[in-house]
């Protein structure tokens, strides 16, 4: 039971089932409230961090955060200084993932505020919940979350530079291939909107993005993009990238087009940069994190630097700019030779490199074979960033499905769980 | 509707109606060569010609004009260096279905899913005479299958029209390339009296390619020949296969569509042509040169459409 998607680098790709485990995961509800109100603090931050990075750059001027992290950033984009998208939204949509410690704590382990996927799995997961247990959801205490489709249809309509009209939104993805072609389809049909590809979308002298139909061309207002950054545009970056649109990004400095998330905003997708978030609230905001960060310890730091390289062992050693659990170490499994080609790797590029305490993460029962038992998992909620801010009611479990393993990563072996946020005062 | 998908689901139909009929062809031809007597066989190169896929075919087997039984079917059905391969075919079919699969109803994926596995899992059997009857039948009954959920599952939009316009103009196309394939001799026979006697079994074969012969016999009560094959297959109003029968329902989708100057021009010429069309006449100077014209016309249309419709 469960939904596919494709691994990569594994010889050839592989269409393989996303492992559903029927045993929720429940969280309370204030307990939720209170994490939902830490990720609507956070993304408030983020997104006021992306546009000062862009713009005055007044948090370096501060010296709150380093110039010199901002000069190493691969996911910096020269092109998008000065720009100013609607709303001052940079990130519309952000999946966060949360783990809990053994203390119980929720804390935050990184944002990814560039092309995050997996909510149509939260969805899916909770259609086949609903199925297995009809008798518990009839009690209507766990909290429903179909509503995502609808509140990310506002999110994208609330960007048309033509307000009034009906706006014509697209998502744009890199096809057939990609790990994710099924949740492009499954938002698109949900939301109504056109589901296309690079080719299908070209930009016109007048600095207008339209789409190729059969009655002529169709001009297209949001672009909800599902291509990272560097194919999203050959005009600005990878001249032989076929997936993007030639001029897009030219559309959309001009303000003729809106794309979600902007270009750009992965600058703050950085496992360095997530180390300063606790401290952008600060400057910001003017708050006290509600939602603290998983402690973390930045290579390009010489007395930081030291600790990593003696506590290899200890450690999760992650890179800078990866993202499904791709070539990240975790030291208290790893073998002396892994420990020393990290070790050779941190010194070559320490800027690339941050490690982590590893927590004894929680674990929750999946359904073994030979009944149930504890595997660890984390939470990845989803939060839509307009004129307010909404997040998902819980989010996607995910759930390590091999044993003492702490990578639940889809890519990487792992599994999934509906999510409940149960509601423990009101009476069935 | 996007440009991109109007055309995929174009050539979606397009490439099960051709396996289709290839199936078809390659079905009557063998049945066919059973009923000869040893002093004629069956020249299986034609069939390769039919199907536009001559210099693949010399490249691998060289030119010459006489190639076994064996070589010619293998290369229609599995030759992967044969882009026009039965196999190929579906693959490709199966393949863009997979690009515009959410605006397809599901049974439709399973079904050409079967057909594909079956292929994948028998065509190689189906070299050997003994298989290649029922493989072949099963894959016109997929392809069929497929055509059926379309009809009955697919809302009227102009994405279904798209489908039918790619159908309709690969039945005139297959239709024209199998008279022509029969045209150019398909059984050879030691003498000239031999000839006379199988020219008739030859266009039966032809209408039971097409699935017309018992059409044939019902609405024209008269004995097969040349002329009269010609007049139905070119022809005929009523039956679904003839040519003029596809131009007949492609005018009736055209007026559907977002009208394009382009696209009527290309009809109007090759319904004229059709039109003009006197099989006496063609029976007379033989009918190949009028097929790879027609066929010459239909390719202009569908460059018509992909300019007008699905440009970019």
């Amino acid at each position: 039971m469960g939904i596919t998607f494709t691994v990569y680098s594994e010889g050839r790709n592989v269409d393989r089932t996303l492992p559903f485990d029927l045993i929720p995961r429940v969280i309370e509800r204030r307990e939720w409230e209170r994490t939902a109100a830490g990720l609507r603090q956070r993304m408030q931050a983020l997104n006021l961090f992306i546009g000062d990075i862009y713009g005055e750059q007044r948090i370096v001027k501060a010296k709150v955060f380093p110039r010199a992290l901002l000069k190493d950033s691969v996911n910096f984009r020269e092109q998008c200084v000065g720009v100013k998208p609607p709303l001052g939204v940079w990130a519309h949509i952000c999946g966060s993932d949360l783990v809990r410690d053994g203390d119980g704590t929720l804390y935050a382990l990184e944002d990814n505020l560039r092309i995050p996927s997996g909510v149509s799995y939260m969805i899916e997961n909770r259609m086949v919940a609903k199925k297995v247990f009809p008798e518990l959801f009839e009690t209507s205490a766990i909290r429903p979350v179909d509503d995502y489709p609808a509140q990310l249809y506002d999110t994208l309509a609330a960007l048309s530079p033509r307000p009034g009209d009906t706006p014509v939104i697209a998502l744009l993805t890199p096809g057939i291939y990609n790990s994710a072609y099924f949740e492009h389809c499954f938002l698109a049909q949900s939301m109504g909107i056109e589901l296309v590809e690079g080719g299908d979308l070209f930009v016109g002298d007048d600095d207008i993005c339209y789409m190729r139909t059969v009655y002529g061309p169709k001009r297209v207002d949001v672009v909800y993009r599902r291509v990272d950054d560097s194919f999203l545009d050959p005009e600005v970056f990878h001249p032989d990238s076929v997936l993007g649109v030639r001029g897009l990004i030219r559309s959309w400095r001009a303000g003729k087009v809106a794309l979600a998330n902007a270009p750009g905003a992965g600058v703050a997708d950085d496992k360095v940069v997530f180390t300063y978030v606790p401290k952008m609230i600060k400057y910001y905001l003017g708050e006290e994190p509600i939602l603290p960060n998983v402690p973390s310890y930045l290579c390009h730091d010489a007395k930081e630097r030291a600790y990593v390289l003696d506590h290899l062992d200890k450690l999760v050693v992650k890179p800078a700019n990866e993202s499904g659990g791709y070539g990240m170490l975790v030291g208290p499994r790893s073998t002396k030779r892994q420990r020393d080609q990290f070790r050779r790797l941190i010194e070559a590029d320490p800027r690339n490199y941050m490690a982590q305490p590893t927590l004894s993460l929680s674990t929750a029962p999946i359904l073994g074979d030979k009944g149930p038992e504890p595997r660890h998992l984390d939470l990845r909620p989803f939060i839509l960033s307009r004129e307010d801010v909404y997040v998902t009611t819980g989010g996607l479990t995910r759930v390590a499905m091999k044993k003492n393993s702490l990578v639940v990563n889809s890519s990487q072996g792992g599994g999934a769980k509906d999510t409940w946020v149960v509601d423990l005062e009101e009476t069935a | 509707m996007l440009s991109r998908v109007a055309n995929n689901l174009y050539w979606f139909s397009r490439y099960i109606r051709r396996a289709e009929n290839m199936a078809r062809l390659i079905d009557v031809s063998s049945q066919l060569q059973l009923d000869l007597p040893r002093t004629a066989h069956i020249a299986w190169r034609p069939l390769v010609d039919t199907l536009g896929a001559s210099a693949e075919f010399e490249r691998l087997h060289g030119s010459g004009d006489a190639p076994s039984e064996a070589e010619v079917i293998r290369f229609l059905l599995v030759e992967p260096e044969n882009p026009l391969a039965l196999r190929g075919v579906v693959r490709h079919a199966r393949e863009i279905l997979r690009t515009v699969r959410e605006t397809m109803p599901q049974d439709c994926w399973i079904a050409v899913n079967d057909l594909y596995l079956h292929i994948e899992t028998n065509a190689e059997r189906a070299g050997h005479r003994r298989h290649r009857q029922d493989f072949l039948a099963r894959v016109i009954d997929c392809c069929l299958r497929v055509s059926a959920l379309l009809a009955n599952n697919v809302s009227r939009d102009i994405g279904y029209q798209f489908m039918r316009l790619g159908s309709a103009i690969e039945q005139a196309d297959m239709t024209s390339r199998i008279i022509d394939a029969a045209a150019a001799g398909l059984i050879q026979a030691r003498s000239e009296d031999d000839a006379e006697a199988f020219r008739a079994m030859q266009w039966m074969s032809v209408l039971q390619s097409l699935a017309a012969y018992q059409m044939f016999r019902r609405h024209l009560r008269q004995r097969v020949g040349a002329e009269l094959a010609l007049q139905f297959l070119l022809k005929d109003r009523e039956f679904p296969r003839s040519v003029l029968f596809c131009l007949t329902r492609i005018q009736g989708m055209l007026q559907q569509m977002p009208p394009q100057r382009l696209v009527q021009q290309a009809f109007r010429r090759g319904l004229g042509l059709v039109f003009d069309a006197d099989p006496a006449r063609l029976v007379a100077i033989g009918p190949c040169e009028f097929m790879d014209r027609l066929q010459v016309e239909l390719a202009a249309l569908d460059a018509a459409i992909h300019q007008s419709y699905f440009p970019g």
